[in-house]
């Protein structure tokens, strides 16, 4: 498919935004009009659309020729979470030559991980709440724009009012997007309104949070679990465990039901004697042979259809299937699974070059979607494309994942992963990681809550100073 | 700054290839096609495993920073800071945390992915970042106390308020006292088995109190 012609930005868009918020739209759907977007190809738009002193300035552009010096390269990061502001930040620390951009939508960014405590009123989400001044004193330029459509020829990127991002580099961080059709009666203003997800943390944290404090004591919160592959692995079940230590002590006699895609799940069998442990039978788990398989819901009544019989609940936390971020979806930088393919030495995409995929979005091998891994990626990837922009090969890359969950106050579990790259797909280190010990005492497991919230202070400083 | 990249000529540019393979040769005015053949000798000298596979130590320390802090500068309470130890000493530990011969919680199954050369290489990226002190004040009253307890049976060893370190004895002058204090009570909880012996002695005749005020102390020191 070819991009109209109307679409042609004229000179270099980057530096004359205002004038594209002008130009009016063609009237097509937003889905049609990215799909023409990415068809964009012709020569032409790639000679404008590269800025004065482009790296990759073709010959023949005399306009970019005849301009000053400019960066050794730009590259551009959308997408300013665990990976993303990571692969920013070690960019700029790599090769300080080059111009970083990172665009976010939001102008702060609440983290995920440990917002399972907000749910349960342990933790206020201020305390996971961050802004982006300690990535522009380093000397990246941070943008909050959403971007809605990718020029791989031309090698630029479009945010949602017409301002356009040149790149020599794209590295997209952009995160999960949800699959409301497997579930029938689901939907995103549903999600919005009366059944969070709470799958990013935000309005839906709190919604969630509202909902089980209006709950009577006695009643059932239903969690469903999403199948795999999914954000955040062992997320359903810590925040089961959160939901039930916040039951123990204000609603002692409500139940957590988790109804589940899967047979089988992260840390299951410490996350069960943990279970077990601090709230006896509060929390039941429904594996899909148990009939866990949500189908449909009513909203209004919240009834879940289940493939063998039905469930009734007061608050439901529907956690849908998931794939890339729409904008990788648009793109065309997913396979049929709904994830990116990338070359895993460098997580340059499998589908367009001069386009990086990192954290939930990539496919990563043997990696987990998880906070820490994207960090890893972000690292990896950055080596990468500096090594890029400075005609070297990509170095031999070294990953990392490890992952805590909070049962209580005094019991935290882990998962750990070392990896490195076999055969060019990231492979676990033989005899390395693995989980926390079954039989850990009261003062490992206490110890393991206090590392957790030390791993939350350390990524996401490193992410934000 | 620390540089990430390798230069290597442009024909060594096959992602697997051996680092080592183009290192002392990658002169501009050397032959190519020379180098080209030597590289290619070098691969085929070595196990197929190992080309391309010897990371940098940027590569294998950056992975540590998501609980240590960038460059090693803890920002949690429960990590210590490892930047600017001795070498000598990191690599010790960290190989004790993999034989698990030093008990841990995580950082045994972690170490058990590197080699001993990348423990060595990961050990001297950290010993080269400046140590950087916590940031807040500390229990002046609650650090006397721990001065008292450092002056009659720390201070022989862990000289000048805790800033002094070599191969067996960290700096634990403005260490976050948390991370001191639960390092102290593993020791205790080891008993006899906590290394070094003579260390191991005095922490055992210690109390809770106690142990708490020398980690206030030593936090207290920058």
């Amino acid at each position: 498919m070819r991009i109209p012609t109307r679409h042609t930005p004229v000179g270099s868009g980057a530096e004359q935004p205002s004038k594209r918020l002008d130009q009016p739209e063609p009237p097509l759907p937003v889905a049609a009009q990215r799909r023409r977007f990415l068809g964009a190809g012709a020569s032409a738009l790639a000679a404008a659309a590269l800025g004065a002193g482009g790296w990759l300035v073709p010959s023949g552009s005399a306009r970019a020729q005849a301009a000053a010096p400019g960066p050794k390269a730009r590259v551009v990061v959308v997408g300013g979470g665990y990976g993303g502001a990571i692969a920013a930040k070690y960019l700029k620390l790599a090769d300080p030559d080059i111009r970083v951009t990172l665009i976010e939508r939001n102008p702060r960014y609440v983290s995920c991980p440990l917002s399972n405590e907000v749910i349960s009123g342990e933790r206020d989400i201020e305390s996971l709440t961050f802004d982006y001044r300690g990535l522009t004193r380093r000397g990246i330029a941070v943008m909050q724009d959403e971007i809605v459509a990718i020029d791989p020829d031309a090698h630029y990127v479009r945010g949602a009012g017409g301002a356009r991002y040149n790149y020599d580099k794209l590295i997209l961080s952009p995160g999960v997007s949800f699959d409301y059709d497997p579930i029938d009666g689901m939907s995103e203003a549903v999600a919005e309104t009366t059944i969070p997800h709470a799958w990013k943390a935000g309005p839906q944290t709190l919604l969630l949070r509202r909902q089980l404090e209006a709950m009577p004591d006695g009643g059932v919160v239903a969690i469903v679990a999403p199948p795999n592959p999914f954000r955040c692995p062992p997320g359903p079940y810590e925040r089961a465990a959160q939901m039930a230590l916040y039951f123990q002590h204000h609603k002692p006699k409500s139940k957590v039901l988790i109804l589940d895609a899967k047979d089988a799940f992260s840390k299951q069998r410490l996350f069960q004697a943990g279970w077990q442990e601090h709230y006896g039978d509060m929390i039941e788990w429904v594996p899909a042979a148990g009939g866990g398989t949500i189908e449909a819901i009513d909203p209004k009544t919240r009834t879940l259809t289940g493939l063998v019989e039905d469930f009734q609940a007061d608050v439901v936390n529907l956690i849908p299937h998931q794939r890339a971020a729409r904008l990788a979806v648009d793109a065309g930088l997913t396979d049929s699974s709904g994830w990116c393919p990338v070359n895993q030495q460098t997580f340059e995409s499998a589908q367009a070059p001069d386009i990086h995929i990192i954290g939930d979005a990539a496919i990563a091998g043997a990696m987990p979607k998880s906070g820490y891994a994207a960090n890893a990626q972000g690292k990896v990837c950055a080596a990468a494309v500096a090594a890029a922009v400075n005609g070297e090969p990509p170095p031999a890359p070294s990953y990392v994942n490890t992952c805590y969950s909070i049962l209580a106050p005094d019991h935290g579990i882990s998962v750990a992963g070392v990896y490195r790259l076999q055969d060019g797909r990231i492979t676990p280190v033989p005899d390395a990681g693995g989980l926390s010990a079954l039989d850990a005492d009261p003062r490992t497991r206490a110890a393991e809550v206090e590392f957790a919230i030390g791993w939350f202070r350390n990524i996401t400083a490193d992410m934000f100073t | 700054m620390p540089a990430i990249l390798r230069r290597r000529p442009p024909q060594a540019a096959e992602p697997r290839t051996h680092p080592d393979a183009a290192g002392p040769a990658a002169s501009p005015t050397g032959s190519l096609m020379l180098l080209t053949l030597l590289a290619l000798a070098v691969i085929l000298s070595i196990p197929a495993a190992r080309a391309g596979d010897v990371r940098s130590a940027d590569m294998l320390a950056h992975t540590c920073a998501g609980c240590h802090g960038t460059d090693g500068a803890s920002a949690g309470a429960a990590m210590p800071s490892i930047a600017g130890f001795d070498k000598g000493y990191l690599v010790t530990v960290l190989t004790d945390y993999k034989t698990g011969l030093r008990p841990s919680t995580i950082m045994g199954r972690i170490m058990r992915g590197y080699t001993d050369q990348e423990i060595a290489a990961i050990a001297g990226w950290f010993a080269a970042r400046p140590w950087v002190s916590t940031d807040r004040p500390v229990d002046g009253q609650i650090a006397h106390q721990g001065e008292q307890i450092h002056e009659r049976a720390c201070a022989t060893c862990h000289a000048d308020g805790g800033r002094d370190q070599d191969q067996a004895s960290p700096r634990l002058a403005g260490q976050w006292a948390p991370y001191t204090r639960y390092a102290l009570e593993t020791c205790r909880a080891q008993g006899m088995r906590c290394q070094p012996r003579k260390m191991a002695e005095r922490v055992l005749e210690l109390s809770d109190a106690e142990l708490a005020a020398l980690a206030h102390y030593y936090e207290s020191q920058k």
